[in-house]
């Protein structure tokens, strides 16, 4: 659920379309009935991650493994933003590496989200969802 | 008449080994808007075999349905699969389609004037950090226990590895030729066939009696499949790029019996020549 009052509000992993410095703001006087017309603030709204997005070290885990299971030089650069098929996954490279993070974070991950995972980030956030479910 | 739009065509990329320029040059032959999703690729390996890719299928369409270079519009479903879009310059079939696989040292093209198309190839690849069984227990729940039993009961562990990738490249075929290119649909379809020939299929543990399948080997350990199949397979977003997807039996079968015709050899040299020929003649 997105908070909106304007000093908590924090927008993390962010593509390039909105850049901080850039808040339209102008003409807002009161903090408390602040809109913004050209966000769409829908509950469940996958594109802006208000504080929902996974740990550093969960992103650098699943670089680790996609490292290893696809062998990539070391200088190449994985990141959260790095989709497994442009580093180079084949069809079975994708089920291995779901296998290999299913195995390292003591997950399952069901067909239907998997399907849904196409870069780094995406992977870390489905294990911290499912993470998290396991200790409730 | 219809035959014309059954084509294979693979190149082996292998001996390729271009230096900056030429795959500069290279990727000069092809629009702009698609350099990017050749030069994403983080290997060169990718990047070559991308590229490929795109070259075989501008010059297939070039050459079998005659468009002039400039005009040819190839995009992509949601799904990533490319198509071809047709305005009035594809009547010459039903559903001209086609599909590409890249695997090793191989690149492919496949196409139909009809039936969905669906291709893959798969590279023998000897799992190095665990043992055979290990390897594909992690794809296990993509087989049936059928098919599964075919493979762990099929001898040595090469013996069981070949099993695996045959039932593998077929699967991947199927899906392919859906527009779904996903992995996890693969459990879906259940393969029979007698020493891999008259391969038939169940899909949702039904049979289905619409498709047609056919492996073979490219060579240097490279497995390659065809799916042919109803256009009503297809995914919604597919199907949207196909001309028709209705057919009575008899039209139907006019696509789904044409002969499968074996694979032609082409080279990387020859495909630049087709190319910057159909790019300099508009």
């Amino acid at each position: 659920m997105a908070s909106t009052t304007g000093a908590s509000l924090k927008f993390t992993s962010l593509s390039s379309s909105f850049k901080q410095t850039q808040v339209p703001l102008r003409g807002v006087s009161n903090v408390n009935s602040v809109s913004f017309p050209s966000l769409r603030m829908r509950p469940g709204s996958l594109r802006f991650r208000v504080s929902c997005a996974a740990k550093p070290e969960t992103v650098n885990k699943v670089c680790e493994i996609v490292r290893k299971q696809l062998a990539l030089p070391d200088d190449s650069s994985v990141t959260g933003e790095s989709k497994f098929s442009t580093l180079g996954a084949d069809s079975l490279d994708t089920v291995e590496i779901v296998m290999g993070l299913e195995e390292e974070f003591g997950i399952s991950v069901e067909e239907e989200s998997a399907q849904s995972i196409s870069t780094v980030q995406d992977a870390a956030d489905l294990i911290e969802k499912l993470m998290d479910k396991n200790c409730a | 008449m219809m035959e014309k739009g059954v084509q294979r065509w693979v190149v082996d990329i292998s001996t390729w080994d271009p230096s900056t320029d030429d795959f500069s040059y290279a990727l000069s032959l092809l629009p702009q808007h698609h350099h990017s999703s050749i030069t994403r690729f983080v290997k060169k390996d990718d990047r070559k075999r991308a590229l490929i890719s795109w070259l075989l299928q501008y010059a297939l369409v070039h050459e079998v349905l005659g468009i002039p270079y400039h005009e040819i519009v190839i995009k992509r479903t949601l799904e990533g699969k490319p198509f071809l879009e047709c305005g009035r310059v594809c009547l010459d079939f039903p559903n001209f389609n086609f599909n590409v696989s890249h695997h090793g040292d191989y690149v492919a093209i496949a196409s139909e004037p009809l039936c969905l198309v669906g291709l893959d190839i798969v590279s023998h690849m000897i799992p190095e950090k665990e043992t055979v069984l290990e390897f594909i227990q992690n794809f296990s729940s993509c087989f049936s226990s059928l098919e599964w039993d075919q493979i762990v009961t099929a001898g040595s562990n090469d013996e069981v590895l070949t099993e695996f990738y045959r039932y593998w490249c077929l699967k991947e075929a199927y899906v392919k030729a859906t527009g779904s290119g996903l992995a996890y649909g693969l459990h879906k379809v259940e393969f029979y066939h007698t020493s891999w020939t008259d391969i038939s299929v169940k899909v949702d543990g039904v049979r289905n009696a619409q498709w047609r399948f056919w492996l073979s080997e490219l060579g240097k350990g490279h497995y390659v499949s065809i799916a042919r199949g109803h256009p009503i397979s297809a995914t919604e977003s597919y199907k949207r790029t196909l001309n028709q997807t209705k057919f009575n039996e008899e039209e139907y079968n006019e696509g789904l019996l044409l002969p499968n015709v074996s694979f032609v050899w082409r080279t990387v040299e020859e495909l630049f020549l087709v190319i910057h020929k159909a790019k300099s003649s508009c």
